[in-house]
């Protein structure tokens, strides 16, 4: 326990110091950055560029003074002032872009495993019948679409063309955030295509993933024994084969639910959704080096401690891996 | 803009499965090209309200007014007002919240402040708004976002008469200190930090006032004490932050800024009454790096210039909207008054493939089976840097570079992001870059573009003046320039400088850069155009106040 700890702190110092110097390595600095977009509007003078650097209050010092502060920001969590959304602080950004990353993709990550675990149970246990061939082949069909690719097919065909959702935004254009009934189902309304892209391209791994770790199982002899024992094939299926089945996919859903606090960087580009991945991608386009930090920080640490759960799941689940 | 693409590959799959694949985006091809995206207005938007894209969430709106601040919501220029309005199609003044400008000498500047307006609150507007305002940005340089204290030594109220006493002679200083947004003293006086403060509920002197705010859209209401109120019909706006170019296109907007690609294919079929205007808002051209040879030479850019077909240039750039342009760094027909007449062609330069062998024979290279190479037989071979993302720039480079390949010239593309580009022709790290000279403002786009005094070495960065160009005469006619306020002086002053342009190719001029306005003219008429170009269509800084000012309702029956 005492190694694991030791190797947890010192990923996470990797990946802090790590975090700190990428940024750094990028060329051009956030006030080139901001000036390039204004610039796209017409020559900038010299004393624009001098109020802008003075505005953002980019971080003097040499490499080593920078690290020295950023350290004691991961410490302390408090990660200053954003510079694309300046005046804002990065704390007050990220605060806002949580809930509906957590929101949408928490949900349908969860969803897309169990739906596509179950599926891929059943497509197993069914195999070469149609309960094996429809959901085996258009869930690899349907895994194959690039991301964005299925995003812009529903903006284009279901909100644009059928006008039947939303195109952007996490809520419409007159309601504002609040606790209530009307604002919570606008929510979701707005969510259903998002959602729904991420469904289609995710669901198919599950499925395929489950479905082959299950047709080695049901090969093995302890299952062949299970059944001349007579055992009723549910559970056969269920407590014998599918237990062991499930351990990759589980690995895979502690990375998927690790990669949730990052967001979908293209979906909610697409959708102009107000969450994680959308504020990383102006993040990093800004050059805006707090935020960046402080995102890159949240995604590690949420990866790592995902991992750290499925770690304790998995020794549950495979007694082989508790020792 | 970039994507990054996490394409799961699949090795094999299974032939059926990819001949599915085909049938099915074959059929999604062919069904989306049948489909007309037509546009849609709200028909609960009434008929003297305007739906506006001019704020870009992202993707949510952050209620910040601070006219000041990069980060604005763009409607604060709508809020606040500027003592003259300058429009930067052809630098034209219109007096604003000053009824008058006068220089009675080259380092004075005397405003005769407007009487009779009030802030939105019922406030009477006076002087005294305009000095606190140059003391507040005085006091807060962050908020001094044209530089005004750059040439203002200190700041006078006679009577009705705000007077700037300059630091130096330097008549054009007016242009930039006119550009300052007032804000009021009464309410900026007791704010802590006026530079990160997000002015949440603004009070302008403007033709708009804050209606609904939300996170996704804010509306405007007409200011009913406006002292222009007479002329504005478009009693309301609304704002919403969702305005991609899908949504320009189809959600019914009666002006947006932004240039879509097949304008008339797309804006122009969604609605019978989409228009678009594309005036030239800077000419676009090649910045040859002085410090760096053979770019010194001005033979070697004659023969740059002389080997291009601008015509082509600027039609792969700009899809045939916008021109070809010269060599006298002014926007025709915009500037044309400010030309010199005896210019060739009016500074238009015309592809002459011999000329320009000659010139670049005279810098010492020779065609040599199909290449240009120097001396010592190397071939000549260069790269231009532009911003990757920049399609237009991007499009108008490939050509340069096949046209120049066509004479044996080996030219590289080079793309860095935004941020690097920005970083390189500050620097000066670059051989021969995409950028721009020129604007609506003759003096401003002579004196960034071609000052030795922002020629900065190499390595240094400086934001004007990116070729490090060096030329004392220009510097002269310059300094002259800043020195009297005689029209007729400054017209022959600025003559030599085109001539100057024209002949040592400091930037190589290409085509024209275009400002991409989009209009619907069912609700509202008045809009500019090339008949009437009193101000360009872009919805941000300060010519939307031109617009406001001229839109009328369509009335029954026209």
């Amino acid at each position: 326990m005492v190694r694991k700890l030791g190797l947890f702190v010192l990923t996470l110092w990797a990946a802090v110091t790590l975090n700190f110097l990428l940024p750094r390595l990028m060329p051009g600095s956030p006030t080139d950055a901001a000036i390039a977009k204004l610039a796209q509007n017409g020559p900038v003078s010299a004393a624009t560029r001098a109020a802008i650097e003075a505005q953002l209050g980019v971080p003097g010092g040499n490499l080593w003074e920078q690290y020295v502060t950023y350290l004691h920001q991961v410490v302390t969590l408090d990660f200053g002032v954003s510079y694309t959304f300046f005046p804002q602080s990065v704390g007050e950004l990220i605060w806002q872009a949580f809930p509906y990353t957590i929101i949408l993709l928490g949900i349908v990550t969860i969803v897309a495993f169990i739906l596509g675990t179950l599926i891929g149970v059943l497509a197993a246990w069914r195999r070469n019948t149609w309960l094996d061939a429809l959901p085996t082949l258009t869930g690899t069909f349907a895994s194959t679409f690039p991301y964005f690719w299925t995003a812009l097919l529903l903006l284009f065909f279901a909100g644009y063309v059928l006008h039947w959702f939303p195109t952007s935004g996490a809520f419409g254009p007159t309601a504002s955030p609040a606790f209530t009934w009307d604002f919570i189902v606008d929510v979701a309304y707005h969510a259903v295509l998002p959602a729904l892209t991420i469904l289609v391209t995710s669901l198919g791994g599950w499925i395929i993933g489950m479905r082959n770790a299950m047709i080695n199982t049901l090969g093995d002899d302890y299952v062949t024994f299970a059944e001349a024992n007579g055992l009723r094939g549910r559970t056969v299926a269920v407590k014998y084969a599918a237990r062991n089945a499930i351990l990759p996919n589980l690995t895979g859903f502690g990375l998927a639910l690790g990669g949730v606090v990052g967001g979908s960087i293209l979906v909610e580009q697409v959708f102009g959704y107000p969450g994680i991945g959308f504020l990383l991608f102006n993040a990093v386009i800004g050059q805006d080096y707090p935020l960046m930090q402080a995102l890159f920080l949240l995604i590690t640490v949420s990866v790592l401690v995902a991992n750290f759960l499925v770690d304790i799941l998995y020794g549950v689940l495979d007694p082989r891996t508790r020792r | 803009m970039t994507h990054t693409t996490h394409e799961r590959t699949q090795v094999r799959r299974r032939r059926r499965l990819g001949a599915a694949a085909m049938i099915a985006a074959a059929a999604l091809l062919v069904s989306g090209c049948s489909i007309q995206i037509k546009s849609e207005p709200d028909p609960s938007i009434p008929a003297d309200t305007m739906l506006l894209a001019s704020d870009k969430g992202t993707p949510m709106l952050e209620r910040n007014f601070n006219p000041y601040l990069v980060n604005k919501r763009s409607a604060s220029s709508y809020i606040y007002e500027p003592l003259v309005i300058i429009n930067v199609l052809d630098g034209k003044e219109t007096p604003w919240l000053a009824e008058q400008v006068d220089l009675p000498d080259a380092r004075t500047i005397d405003y005769t402040i407007r009487e009779g307006a009030t802030w939105s609150d019922g406030e009477d507007f006076t002087p005294e708004d305009v000095k606190f305002t140059f003391d507040l940005i005085k006091q807060y340089p962050t908020l001094d976002q044209k530089g005004a204290w750059q040439h203002i030594d200190t700041v006078e109220v006679k009577g009705q008469h705000v007077i700037m006493h300059l630091l130096d002679d330097d008549a054009p200083a007016a242009d930039i200190v006119s550009q300052t947004l007032i804000v009021p003293e009464h309410i900026w006086k007791d704010v802590k930090s006026p530079d990160t403060w997000r002015n949440p509920n603004p009070v302008g002197t403007g033709p708009y006032v804050l209606g609904n705010y939300t996170s996704q859209q804010y509306t405007m209401d007409k200011n009913e004490t406006y002292w222009q109120a007479d002329k504005i019909e478009v009693n309301h706006l609304v704002i919403p932050a969702a305005t991609g170019e899908l949504d320009i296109v189809t959600k019914g907007f009666d002006w947006a800024y932004s240039f879509l690609s097949n304008v008339e294919g797309t804006w122009g079929a969604a609605n019978d009454h989409n228009k678009f205007w594309f005036p030239p808002g800077g000419v676009i051209g090649l910045v040859p790096n002085m410090d760096v040879a053979p770019f010194d030479n001005v033979d070697v850019r004659r023969g740059i210039a002389l080997a291009l077909d601008r015509d082509k240039i600027a039609d792969a750039a700009t899809e045939g909207y916008l021109g070809a342009a010269g060599q006298s760094s002014l926007m025709l027909p915009n500037q044309e008054d400010e030309l010199d007449p005896t210019l060739p062609n009016q500074g238009m330069i015309t592809q002459d493939t011999a000329g320009a062998l000659e010139a670049f024979a005279a810098a010492g290279y020779t065609q040599q089976d199909g290449k240009l190479v120097d001396a010592a037989g190397k071939q000549f071979s260069f790269s231009i840097t532009t911003a990757n993302g920049y399609a237009d720039w991007l499009r108008a480079v490939q050509e340069v570079r096949k046209e120049l390949g066509a004479l044996g010239i080996d030219v590289q593309i080079k793309q860095p992001q935004p941020p690097g580009y920005q970083q390189a022709i500050q620097s000066g790290t670059f051989e021969v870059a995409m950028g721009g000279m020129g604007n609506g403002i003759m003096f401003q786009g002579f004196n960034n573009s071609f000052n030795s005094e922002f020629a900065k070495p190499l390595g240094e960065t400086t934001s004007s003046n990116f070729g490090r160009y060096r030329n004392p005469q220009m510097d002269a006619l310059l300094a002259q320039y800043k020195a009297t306020t005689d029209e007729a002086t400054r017209l022959g002053l600025s003559h030599q400088m085109q001539q100057i342009v024209y002949s040592d190719f400091p930037v190589i001029g290409m085509y024209y850069g275009g400002l991409w306005g989009l209009y619907n003219d069912k609700k509202f008429t008045g809009w500019p155009d090339a008949d009437n170009p009193y101000a360009p269509l872009q919805t941000y800084d300060q010519t939307p106040l031109l617009v406001f000012t001229h839109l009328k309702l369509r009335k029954d029956g026209e």
